[in-house]
């Protein structure tokens, strides 16, 4: 898909750039930059206040950028969606605004051992005040193994972000929901929205947490959806000027809908260029990105796999392919391919518990957006052996 | 292009400690680079003057935070711990011989970051 490099300004002012690091996050396209300085060059007017046409079309254009990406995750209504500051955000709501206030002591909650750190502390912080049982799930095994009659909500991934295995979440569900119907499942979908057909009502699924910045949309912004009843049963992270429909030195009533959960001037520019985000994948064709970058990561994955002194973490089919060297730091690694701008990660990428299980401090991470070729992977499986080779025979 | 941090006294340093080792009494410190989630432990022992006389360290991380804990033990030798807490980051890469990026410049420390940590009864 090289001609859509063109379309990336940073691809652009950087033709050497070999940028692998989209689980991190995502290049943003020249459609989503101009989205946003229009914003702010036209109508940078705060949103729900003012009567004036400027305030007016801002309002406007944030709650059409609700729309199109509630579209694009497949939400039944616009209202369903709640702007957050990302993934995080969105799961600490989950935890904070709905599982602190509808689940009581002795309550199971399963997490995963392949859990980002965004959707393990959360749930760990909750379960230590309000005496909740945390059920591990190991890593490989299906998240429905270990649903009991006690459990009451599953935080499962929808991609790791080390190992990149796609699960189908509508299957996972539909098991959990078969096992315990009263089980509210909460999703992370950092990984998966934006690289491939998401549908959050076919999913089954309660709760949906995703950002923007992984979707090639602009940083602090990302949404959390669920459906209106589960909206009802939740409280706001936060609250303040925005979020309310009236307010006494008695007490307030929240605006019900979306705009209870988003007090305070929202990211107004993002959400605006994450409605343009939503859009450019759409454009590009969600089944054509999926493919794509499958095809990438089994390219890297078959030319990666048979290299001397080399472990590839995850299995075959991942989005994302992970490694360890043998007598090679993971940042020696990173630092040697910076230096010939291939953008790689090395660290535990959030997910500690997961490299722990799998005797590693750190791992190195290649991630795939819509804009890699094969040649890319061709020049970071020449430089990873050329420094494989420097420590070997140094 | 630099590519000189991986000179050969930083891989050799690495892959052939000269201070790596169990440290079995004296004084320990430990602590982690939160970045890579390496674990570095130093001990060390003194003699009557305070001088420091051995000095170990265990633990894993990249090639250049081994390599410049490592150095790092080396230069401490015959010198007091505050002394050696004195030395400064800029020292350090002057040992490694390198220029360091912001990241790394973490990992290069983490010795002197380990070492700050002990504490003696004369200080």
């Amino acid at each position: 898909m090289n001609n859509l490099r063109k379309q990336f300004p940073i691809l652009a002012n950087n033709p050497d750039l070999i940028y692998l690091d989209n689980a991190a996050t995502t290049l943003k396209p020249g459609v989503v930059l101009d989205k946003m300085m229009e914003y702010y060059t036209q109508y940078g007017a705060n949103i729900h206040r003012g009567i004036y046409p400027m305030s007016e079309r801002a309002t406007e254009e944030y709650e059409r950028g609700r729309e199109k990406v509630a579209g694009f995750i497949g939400a039944n209504m616009a209202s369903e969606l709640v702007f957050t500051r990302g993934t995080t955000e969105s799961l600490n709501l989950v935890a904070d605004g709905w599982a602190r206030r509808n689940l009581k002591a002795g309550d199971e909650v399963v997490v995963e051992e392949i859990g980002h750190h965004a959707n393990l502390l959360p749930w760990q912080r909750l379960a230590l005040e309000m005496g909740l049982v945390l059920k591990y799930v190991p890593i490989g095994d299906g998240v429905e193994s270990l649903v009991t009659a006690k459990t009451r909500m599953v935080a499962m991934t929808a991609m790791s972000n080390v190992l990149g295995q796609k699960v189908e979440v509508g299957e996972v569900v539909a098991k959990i929901k078969r096992a315990n119907p009263k089980v509210v499942v909460v999703v992370d979908g950092a990984q998966a929205v934006g690289h491939g057909k998401v549908n959050v009502v076919e999913s089954g699924a309660d709760f949906w947490a995703f950002s923007g910045h992984k979707m090639y949309g602009p940083t602090g912004i990302g949404g959390l959806w669920a459906r209106t009843e589960r909206w009802k049963e939740m409280e706001p992270l936060m609250l303040g000027g925005g979020a309310v429909r009236e307010v006494s030195l008695e007490g307030y009533r929240l605006l019900d809908g979306p705009q209870g959960f988003e007090a305070g001037t929202p990211p107004i520019a993002e959400a605006i260029g994450l409605g343009a985000a939503a859009d450019f994948v759409e454009s590009v064709g969600r089944e054509r990105i999926e493919l794509e970058e499958e095809r990438l990561a089994g390219y890297a994955y078959e030319k990666l796999v048979n290299m001397r002194g080399l472990k590839v973490l995850g299995k075959e089919g991942g989005r994302i392919v992970s490694l360890s060297v043998e007598g090679v730091h993971p940042h020696d690694l990173a630092d040697y391919l910076g230096k010939y701008n291939i953008c790689v990660r090395a660290g535990h990428h959030c997910a500690m518990p997961l490299h722990t299980k799998l005797g590693l401090e750190a791992s190195l991470r290649i991630s795939f957006g819509l804009y890699n070729s094969e040649e890319e992977v061709d020049r970071l499986v020449e430089k990873l052996d050329e420094v494989i080779k420097l420590f070997q025979n140094g | 292009m630099d590519r000189q941090i991986y000179q050969e006294e930083i891989i050799e340093r690495y892959k052939r400690p000269r201070n790596k080792g169990e440290i079995k009494d004296g004084v320990v410190a430990e602590e982690a680079n939160f970045l890579c989630g390496d674990r570095l432990r130093i001990g060390i022992k003194m003699d009557k003057q305070g001088k420091i006389v051995l000095a170990k360290f265990e633990g894993g991380g990249c090639a250049v935070s081994m390599a410049a804990v490592d150095m790092f033990l080396d230069r401490i030798i015959g010198i007091t711990i505050s002394e050696a807490k004195k030395i400064t980051g800029k020292e350090i890469e002057k040992m490694l011989g390198v220029e360091l990026s912001m990241s790394r410049k973490k990992c290069a420390y983490l010795g002197l970051e380990v070492l700050r940590k002990i504490k003696t009864g004369d200080e």
